[in-house]
């Protein structure tokens, strides 16, 4: 080691089989060193007791140790989905474009790309060009984040919308213009800016597309232009205290992508994501920001510690961020990095056995090192 | 030394603040190029949520080629909107070299159109390609003056740290260069924050 090399190391235990890790580091490194100590002391056909990666390599892959079936001790590589490094920039940086080859109408919607797009659940994408002819496509949802639900297959994807609707047609053939691409750094601050799915007038329960982000006794204002109804949710004109905003508090957080807020107006016009086509330009989506933590009163606070260390997304999967308590609600940077032991395959001569996962079987226990180092050389 | 947090302020209020797509330009996307409809309605929003504005105006001159210059919100652009902007010259953009008197111009300021005084950088928000088009989107932050605001915690402002290589390791072979605050950024008043997107009217070519 000299002057700026960095190591660190850790363990874990895999939850669930086919899981990714996400290791959060205060630097990226150039060199990752696995042990899978569960595999060295069962020895079992697919495991894969050790790994090695170089940021030489190439993102997504490793070499590694192998247990062919027999079961024999072998080597093997994992050319994607295997270990790579990410350090959270600045916004509006982007993935490759893909081409969407089509999309059915349905809700909610599952999008195909002509070759595969490599996502996985959570991932959030932004699509653009969703013209099937200059007057028909699905145009409504470009621009809008959109977070996948789920992935059916290598080239299909889920997302949270109802594109099942008059004014939608579906897109067929690969269209000219019509891509997706990954968000790269979605959360950098939270809770940010939400586009809206649904709002029921019925239960005030709002629909998001991306994780809202949002506690109870949160502070919310909607920004939901005329063309997508509920514009009695908006902040102003208050015709109780005029100058005053209008604004909101999360009564319930019903799942990461549903809120309830307590106080829904009453006879409120029905929310619709029924656009015509021919009002897209210029169209801007419906929107909820968060305006107060749960400090801004006016909502009985009930959520347990008024300063607990933030972990988003708020309702079920949290992970913490890499900052301390705060106040519940509050803004958070959420700057990161660190590197992700992916569930690849291990490839022994060309051929992967996709019983073997690099990110090991449900309770394996792995360690792991991690290194920058002063100097390397190609 | 002042980029570091100009870069993390602007993310925070292109995450954070809500957005008006712009539609009053010609180009057909989503959302369109700068129209001059487009600088009202923000200005418009603004006002009727009472933000406060910035600036008190500009008294009209007897010279040549300029105009009065109305009180005005601040809005951040690129610098590749330049000439879209140039092009609304005649139907309400006034250039900054026609203001009656150019005295209280910031430096990086374009020009104005209505209640609206353009700044310009290149470090300005842009989301490649992200439009219904497949044009770049470009993010124009208007904010009133209550709308925003920057706090030194516990009085620590931005530090500029250099460190020779003889202190920097016991080899004095790399010297450090670097920059320390403790700030936080905040929206006081989300009402009085818009981001104004667009497109452009044709490609640069550049």
């Amino acid at each position: 080691m000299t002057e700026y090399s960095r190591s660190a190391k850790g363990s874990f235990t895999q939850a669930a089989t086919g899981n990714n890790v996400v290791i959060y580091l205060p630097f990226q490194p150039t060199r990752v060193d696995l042990v899978n100590y569960t595999a060295f002391a069962n020895f079992a056909a697919s495991d894969i007791p050790e790994a090695h990666w170089d940021v030489i390599m190439g993102q997504g892959t490793a070499a590694c140790t192998y247990v062919g079936s027999g079961p024999v001790y072998s080597t093997a590589v994992v050319t994607a989905n295997g270990i790579s490094t990410f350090g959270a920039g600045l916004s509006l940086q982007f993935g490759a474009k893909q081409q969407i080859a089509s999309i059915a109408k349905a809700s909610p919607t599952v999008v195909t790309t002509a070759s595969a797009h490599g996502y996985n659940v959570g991932d959030v994408v932004m699509m653009e060009g969703l013209y099937q002819s200059s007057t028909t496509g699905m145009p409504q949802m470009s621009g809008m984040l959109f977070q996948i639900t789920a992935v059916g297959s290598t080239t299909t994807f889920t997302v949270t919308w109802n594109s099942n609707q008059s004014n939608y047609t579906a897109l067929s053939g690969s269209p000219t213009g019509a891509y997706v691409m990954k968000v790269l750094y979605p959360f950098l601050y939270l809770p940010g800016q939400n586009f809206i799915e649904a709002i029921n007038t019925t239960t005030g329960l709002i629909t998001t597309t991306t994780n809202h982000n949002y506690v109870v006794g949160q502070q919310v204002a909607f920004r939901i232009p005329t063309q997508w109804g509920t514009t009695q949710l908006n902040s102003l004109p208050d015709t109780l205290i005029p100058g005053q905003p209008i604004y909101y508090y999360v009564s319930a957080v019903n799942s990461n992508t549903t809120f309830t807020i307590a106080g829904f107006p009453t006879g409120a016009t029905a929310y619709t994501s029924n656009i015509a086509v021919s009002a897209v330009p210029g169209l801007t989506p419906p929107q909820v920001v968060a305006v107060g933590d749960v400090n801004s009163g006016g909502f009985p606070y009930t959520g347990g510690a008024l300063y607990p260390s933030p972990t988003f997304p708020t309702f079920s999967g949290g992970v913490m961020t890499m900052n301390g308590p705060g106040i519940a609600g509050a803004f958070v940077n959420n700057t990161r990095q660190g590197f992700v032991i992916g569930s690849g395959n291990a490839s022994y001569q060309g051929t992967p056995d996709t019983s073997s996962h690099l990110s090991g079987e449900t309770s394996d226990v792995i360690y792991w090192q991690a290194f920058i180092d002063d100097l390397s050389s190609p | 030394m002042r980029q570091a947090e100009d870069l993390i302020l602007r993310d925070y209020i292109i995450s954070a603040a809500s957005e008006i797509n712009a539609g009053g330009g010609t180009n057909g996307d989503n959302p369109t190029n700068l129209g001059v409809s487009d600088f009202s309605l923000v200005a418009t929003t603004l006002d009727t949520n009472n933000a406060y504005k910035f600036t008190s105006g500009i008294e009209g001159m007897d010279r040549f080629g300029t105009g009065p210059v109305r009180s005005a919100y601040f809005m951040l652009s690129s610098t590749e909107l330049q000439t879209d902007m140039d092009g609304l010259t005649g139907s309400g953009f006034l250039s900054q070299w026609n203001y009656p008197t150019n005295s209280s111009a910031l430096p990086s300021e374009f020009g104005s159109v209505f209640n609206i005084r353009i700044l310009t950088s290149s470090e300005a928000p842009v989301a490649r390609g992200a439009s219904a088009n497949n044009n770049d989107v470009y993010y124009n932050t208007v904010t009133g003056k209550q709308g925003v605001t920057h706090i030194n915690q516990d009085g620590f402002s931005m530090n500029l740290i250099y460190r020779d290589p003889y202190y920097s390791g016991m080899l004095a072979q790399n010297a450090t260069l670097a920059v320390k605050f403790a700030q936080a950024q905040a929206l006081t008043q989300d009402t009085a924050v818009r981001n104004l997107l667009c497109t452009r009217l044709s490609n640069l070519g550049v």
